[in-house]
């Protein structure tokens, strides 16, 4: 009978949609465990499969539809001839049950074998079989540590925690440009404030979320706009996308596809027309493939295809890439030449939040608009990177970054093979913006006002502000597609700042201006403004900028002094404002209010005058809160200057055990990574200010405590001799130090893919020889141990990651002493060995009448927020009220672990680490084969590695070889060479010339990264102490007028009238996409009716969730035609059967009497299967 | 017309085998399609990569000779400089002399044409825009067709796309994959541009 037909029909249909389910799932779970993920992941997601048999539950599946009632007479009839009383019918509560139906579950509890068969044997049941429960599960794996970039996949041999000290250091995030989005991590994505909210369970479809349809209405799709994705490329084929204009291969790897899914979705972010939409469908897009599908990618290659976008006209470029080494001269250059033609960059800041000062390049420069996350309710994504800009850094201050944030957490993009999956990150909130630039540059009909200065400035004046965060993690707020609309639409070339007030009192948007009031004889408070010039792509600031304080408003207490961009290119400088006190107002409370007026000019476009300038003043409103100076017990000065961090040199990590992120890179500031310590200072009444230039250019007589932390630089000599005086005369000083220890620093050198050469740290965690220079007047030394462990100090849980004990201290000082694992011995030897009384803290009061008192502690960790495990800012209190007071604390001065002072016998104290002469060859006697094409540059073809193992291989990359002399340029000299032979010409050759360098003192390369050290012939030697900082106050021009206390407000917009900028009537009525269904497939649009087939699944699958929601996954894999056409054969049968159920009540009997019809009469013509 | 499709359906239709037909034909298709983009992402389909590597490239570029091929006085120009701007007929001159239809004004002093000024026998140069102008110069044609056909495999891409002088000089002088060592550093980072053959010199960091 037909009836029987259709069931197979059906059945097929399902098993081979479920085997291609099933299919899907397994390349999903593979993508999953390949996705690109930064900044996540100690979590791994799997997904699983597991079915087992339920017990006594059956499926009864029968030949035909029938009512419930008429199931139920079946299976008591056939049960009832083998006597089974035990059974029930399990009720199915669904929408469907109303409905007859093919197959029924039922309990058994006896005599289940004669009873299966019975049934089996009825006319009506077609088979029997088991109940399985599915299972599928989503299964996080943990790790120890996060690994930003690779997500964890868990390997069964070796425990994730478990710690392998081995050479192969992980090359680095920090070093490498990495993608930034977060495998499918859409439950990290709770922001600080939301940590207990659950987050709404369905992803949303980002371009209508923020209004995008609004400007489809309008007829604006982003058609002729030409948008290229920098990514890991896109299938050929991929249905999402109409207009995929070129795709091009820079990687070494011979494909075009994306093998990895990052870049797929961040182009249909942009561009996808169905399913999960994006914001431009009609925008020419062209796919660069720049990072293999191991995420490697080189400078190199960026800057080949950086080329051809600039050949290309590309006019908006995503780049959701970004790595924090913003000293990559090349890349930077490269990405200021791309917006000097007029290409419009938009990348991620980076997944490396919460912590600060973890912003990445490209997105931190000033040309491009860096995109921080959100989530869909408004919250700062945790996984969004933050914090000041560490470029100005010690002697500058940080620009404002991310420019804007938008939706980075479980939004909806396309897959690789088609269907939508959600991922978080911010390299989903790039693409966003990304593509609603596109948009915008597609609504503008004046081409030319587009640039990426004019872009930038419309997104920013109209981002919505997001209340309680601060603008180094918000930036100027979310994005606002229509309001920026209305602006750009409106646009007359200007210049504009950003931030464009600076309201010192307002918290918390103005953190950490706002936590800390400025008083005379204060550090003088930097905001670094960055200047926006959508004129040109060059110009410049006309005379000076102008400081006009307002006399009603004391603006004449404070004194202002400026440092800018001699030229604004691209399109961008900055302007940096030093804001200080009068003296005539040292004892004065209030607030105080000015402007500074800067003009910028730039060439005019489209004069017919020769050198003519088009010009836009903007004035700058300012605000600060003034207090008298507090004393010097509650002056805590912190010491930036001696802080050096990667990028340039390689500055390891001060807590050894983060074998994944092994660089120090956040900056070492307070308003960085130490930043819950300054908020704790903060918080207990100290004052905090910063120190950007040498020891010698402070007055120490203002200050209770100089806090070094964690100190990688040398020291001059001028200043060792003069915090000798200082503290002689009352100035205290807490050192807070790390390890140091040359064994170690060679074990954890690593080859770096990405520079391909092997690094070798400049220091270790801090710089010890040096501060060992700086303390011998004190009879001080560290040690070059290193140890690790847990302890208790005066009832306080602490935790020493990675410190040095004292090697040497005053006979009358405290020394606290704890039992600790030697750590150095472990990573080195992989043995394990308990060190007792190792001197970790010391408290010393300086004899001389008045004078001043210091503090060691071996372990910065406890400090800094970036591996923190447990703080130790109550033992910064007690150190502080000995410092500043003079009261010994007595929890420490009477623990049972104080010891006497090491004398320093016994002990090693460290010597500084001997330098690598060469890249790629180390100095330690074993070779590592180096760049070989380098090396036959310069030493002709080697004959055997071997013959080069001399104790200590001289190797000199920066000579190259001119006619027949030696040019060393690091030195400054030229020296004889004449024809030699290799191994031993080499060594005869260039001993002679090196023979200064073979003398007394080992050395290190920090001088090449160093403030203080610099080449010389006899090795590295300290430089001409620098002169201070000066700044020049500006020259006031007291306005007698009164500005609005609220500035931010008047301020907002770019001279532009929202309002008068009409929009169409926005048509509220949203998605024209309709809602997915799970498992519909998108791959094509089904006609209105196609509503029936999403029955048939429906029917399948209603009993027990077999199909799950699958959002946050792929949702639908691109189904075969062969499901449409199947299901089209079901549909025509659906339709003859109408027909015929139409016209056979006529001629025969009533309808309600079929099922009895069919139930009594079976046609034997009937296949039975 | 119901009465076709039921006619259809009963003589054609209800048949087992043209069922198990339909079927048959759709499994098949749901395999090759399943296996076919499996093969399709192993499948390289890169213009850059198929070339072959003793091939010259199939460069497009047209060295106009004069002037006169130029449809209008109207100028391209080399848009992105700090202070200098180059025009396409080998003029630089500083930002502010750059006249609106895109040229150099010739007619000051400080405007020249076919610049070497800051460039190395070697051909590279510490100026993007002198760099483009002594490109430009008519005689280094032979130069540059000498490179485009031993043009290495990475730059295909774009010097394929790459139409005539002007633009081959504005591509060939940005800084490139051979502007660097060690990724992060340039090879000289002075002397920089190069529309000569060779990359830059190393220069020790």
């Amino acid at each position: 009978m037909t009836m029987k037909l259709v069931n197979i029909w059906l059945l097929l249909l399902v098993v081979l949609l479920c085997g291609k389910k099933h299919l899907g799932d397994r390349l999903e779970k593979k993508s999953f465990e390949r996705t690109p993920c930064p900044g996540c992941s100690h979590l791994t997601l799997k997904v699983e499969f597991s079915s087992t048999v339920v017990e006594y539950e059956y499926i009864v599946a029968f030949n035909g539809y029938f009512t419930a009632k008429a199931r139920n007479s079946f299976i008591s009839s056939a049960l009832k001839s083998s006597e089974i009383d035990n059974w029930r019918i399990i009720p199915r509560n669904n929408p469907s049950s109303d409905y007859p139906s093919d197959f029924e579950v039922i309990q058994i509890k006896e005599k289940q074998k004669a009873g299966l068969l019975t049934l089996e044997d009825h006319p009506n049941i077609k088979r029997v079989t088991p109940q399985r429960k599915v299972f599928r599960s989503l299964k996080y794996a943990e790790c120890e540590y996060r690994d930003p970039r690779l997500i964890c996949v868990p390997d069964p041999l070796v425990p994730c925690n478990e710690t392998r000290w081995s050479q192969k250091w992980q090359s680095s995030r920090p070093l490498r440009r990495a993608s930034l989005s977060l495998g499918s991590g859409f439950w990290h994505a709770t922001g600080r404030h939301s940590s207990r909210r659950l987050l709404r369970a369905i992803p949303r479809q980002v371009a209508q979320t923020l209004q995008a349809d609004v400007l489809w209405q309008m007829g604006y799709t982003g058609a002729n706009v030409r948008v290229a994705v920098f990514d890991t490329g896109l299938s050929e084929k991929h249905p999402h996308f109409k207009n995929v204009k070129e795709r091009t291969n820079w990687t070494n790897e011979r494909t075009l596809d994306d093998g990895l899914g990052h870049g797929t979705f961040v182009a249909g972010v942009i561009a996808s027309m169905r399913e999960c939409q994006g914001f431009a469908p009609d925008a020419e897009l062209h796919i660069f493939r720049v990072f293999t599908n191991n995420q490697v990618s080189y400078t190199s290659w960026f800057l080949d295809a950086f080329n051809y976008a600039i050949l290309k006209k590309i006019d908006v470029l995503n780049l959701s890439i970004g790595g924090p080494d913003f000293m990559d001269h090349p890349f930077v250059d490269k990405v200021w030449e791309l917006t000097a033609n007029n290409v419009i960059m938009v990348s991620a800041i980076g997944n490396d939040g919460p912590l600060y000062g973890t912003l990445n390049n490209p997105a931190d420069q000033m040309d491009v608009i860096g995109v921080g996350g959100i989530d869909f309710e408004d919250n700062i994504a945790r996984f969004s990177s933050r914090g000041m800009t560490t470029w100005e850094l010690p002697g500058g201050y940080g620009r404002v970054k991310p420019d804007i944030v938008t939706y980075g957490a479980g939004v909806r993009g396309s897959g690789v093979k088609g269907g939508c999956r959600a991922l978080s990150g911010t390299s989903v909130a790039s693409p966003v913006v990304a593509g609603a630039v596109t948009l915008l540059v597609s609504t503008v009909q004046k081409r030319e006002l587009v640039n990426p200065a004019s872009m930038k400035q419309a997104l920013i004046a109209s981002a919505r502000r997001l209340p309680g965060v601060n603008m180094f993690e918000q930036g100027h707020g979310k994005l606002d597609l229509l309001r920026a609309y209305q602006i750009l639409n409106s646009y007359k070339p200007q210049a504009s700042l950003s931030p464009s007030y600076i309201d010192l009192t307002e918290c918390p948007y103005m953190w950490p201006y706002c936590s800390q009031p400025i008083y005379y004889g204060g550090m003088p408070t930097i905001v670094n403004v960055t200047i926006l010039n959508g004129m040109g792509v060059t110009g410049r600031i006309v005379d000076k900028p102008d400081w006009q304080p307002y006399l009603p408003q004391n603006g004449d207490n404070i004194e202002v002094a400026f440092s800018y961009s001699s030229v604004l290119w691209p399109w961008s400088g900055y302007l940096a404002i030093s804001i200080s006190v009068t003296k005539k107002a040292a004892s004065w409370e209030g607030t105080a209010q000015g402007h500074v007026m800067i003009t910028v000019a730039s060439p005019a476009e489209g004069e017919s005058k020769n050198g003519a300038e088009q010009t836009s003043t903007v004035k700058l409103p300012i605000k600060v809160k003034i207090i008298p100076a507090p004393p010097r017990s509650k002056r805590v000065l912190w010491d930036q200057y001696h802080n050096l961090r990667y990028p340039p040199g390689y500055f390891p990590r001060d807590n050894l055990r983060m074998k994944n992120d092994p660089l120090d890179w956040n900056g070492d500031h307070i308003h960085t990574n130490f930043r819950d310590m300054y908020q704790h200072l903060r918080s207990m009444g100290y004052f905090v200010e910063v120190l950007g230039s040498p020891f010698t250019c402070f007055d120490a007589n203002q200050y209770g405590t100089l806090l070094m932390v964690d100190s990688e630089e040398e020291y001059f000599p001028e200043e060792v001799a003069k915090l000798r005086r200082d503290v002689d005369n009352g100035l205290s000083l807490i050192v807070f130090s790390d390890w140091y220890n040359t064994s170690v620093m060679r074990k954890v050198k690593f080859y770096d893919e990405n520079t391909r050469q092997w690094w070798m740290p400049d220091t270790g965690g801090a710089n010890i020889p040096a501060l060992n220079e700086l303390l011998s007047v004190w009879n001080m030394a560290f040690s070059d141990g290193l140890y690790e462990g847990d302890f208790t100090l005066a009832n306080h849980d602490m935790y020493y990651a990675s410190g040095c004990s004292i090697a040497k201290f005053p006979e009358d000082g405290i020394v606290i002493t704890q039992t600790f694992k030697d750590q150095g011995l472990e990573v080195l030897k992989q043995e394990t060995a308990v060190v007792e009384n190792v001197p970790i803290l010391g408290l010393y009061q300086i004899p001389a009448e008045g004078g001043g008192r210091i503090v060691l502690y071996g372990d910065s960790n406890c400090l800094d927020d970036s591996h923190r495990q447990k703080d130790c800012f109550w033992l910064l209190d007690a150190l502080l009220q000995y410092t500043s007071y003079g009261v010994t604390p007595p929890s420490l001065s009477h623990s049972g672990n104080r010891q006497r002072p090491p004398s320093g016998a016994g002990s090693v104290t460290p010597e500084r680490m001997e330098g690598e002469w060469a890249r790629g060859c180390s100095a330690e006697g074993n070779w590592r084969k180096p760049d070989s094409r380098l090396l036959q540059e310069i030493v002709g073809p080697p004959r055997t590695w071997s013959q080069l193992a001399v104790p200590l291989i001289i190797f000199l990359p920066d000579c190259r070889r001119k006619s027949s002399q030696w040019l060393c340029p690091a030195e400054g000299a030229v020296h004889p060479c004449t024809e030699w032979t290799f191994a031993e010409g080499l060594m005869c050759q260039l001993l002679p010339l090196l023979s200064p360098y073979s003398s007394q003192r080992p050395r290190s390369h920090l001088h090449r990264y160093s403030k203080v050290l610099e080449a010389h012939l006899g090795g590295p030697a300290p430089r001409a102490l620098p002169a201070c900082p000066h700044l020049s106050w500006a020259k006031p021009q007291p306005l007698n007028e009164t500005a609005p206390s609220n500035l931010w407000k008047h301020q907002k917009l770019l001279s532009i009238d929202l309002d008068k900028v009409v929009l169409p009537n926005f048509r509220s009525n949203r998605p024209q996409v309709r809602p997915l269904s799970p498992g519909e497939s998108g791959a094509w649009d089904i006609p209105g009716g196609g509503g029936q087939d999403n029955s048939c699944f429906g029917l399948s699958g209603s009993h027990h969730g077999i199909m799950p929601g699958r959002y946050n996954q792929e949702v639908g894999q691109t189904i075969p035609v062969f499901a449409f056409l199947g299901a089209m054969v079901v549909l025509a049968f659906f339709v003859v059967q109408i027909n015929k159920a139409k016209s056979r009540p006529k001629r025969r009997k009533p309808r309600v009497k079929r099922p009895q019809l069919m139930q009594q009469v079976h046609p034997p013509k009937t296949p039975s299967v | 017309m119901v009465n076709l499709a039921a006619m259809v359906w009963r003589r054609l239709l209800r048949k087992r085998w043209v069922l198990a037909l339909v079927f048959g034909l759709s499994l098949v298709y749901f395999l090759s399609s399943t296996f076919k983009q499996e093969e399709r992402a192993v499948r390289d389909r890169n213009l850059l990569q198929v070339q072959d590597h003793d091939q010259p490239i199939l460069w497009k570029v047209q060295f106009n000779l004069g002037n006169s091929s130029r449809p209008s006085n109207q100028c391209r120009n080399s848009i992105q400089g700090k202070h200098l701007i180059t025009d396409e007929l080998g003029y630089v001159c500083e930002r502010k002399h750059l006249l609106v239809n895109g040229c150099c004004n010739v007619h000051v002093p400080s405007t020249k044409q076919y610049c070497c000024d800051g460039c190395l026998s070697s051909g590279c140069c510490s100026a993007y825009e002198h760099c483009v102008s002594c490109c430009l110069q008519p005689n280094k044609q032979l130069l540059l067709e000498r490179f485009l056909n031993r043009a290495a495999v990475a730059f295909q891409n774009l010097f394929m796309a790459v139409e005539d002088h002007f633009e081959l000089c504005l591509a060939k002088c940005r800084t490139s994959s051979q502007s660097v060592q060690h990724e992060n550093t340039y090879r000289d980072p002075i002397a920089k541009y190069c529309y000569g053959e060779s990359p830059p010199e190393l220069f020790p960091a």
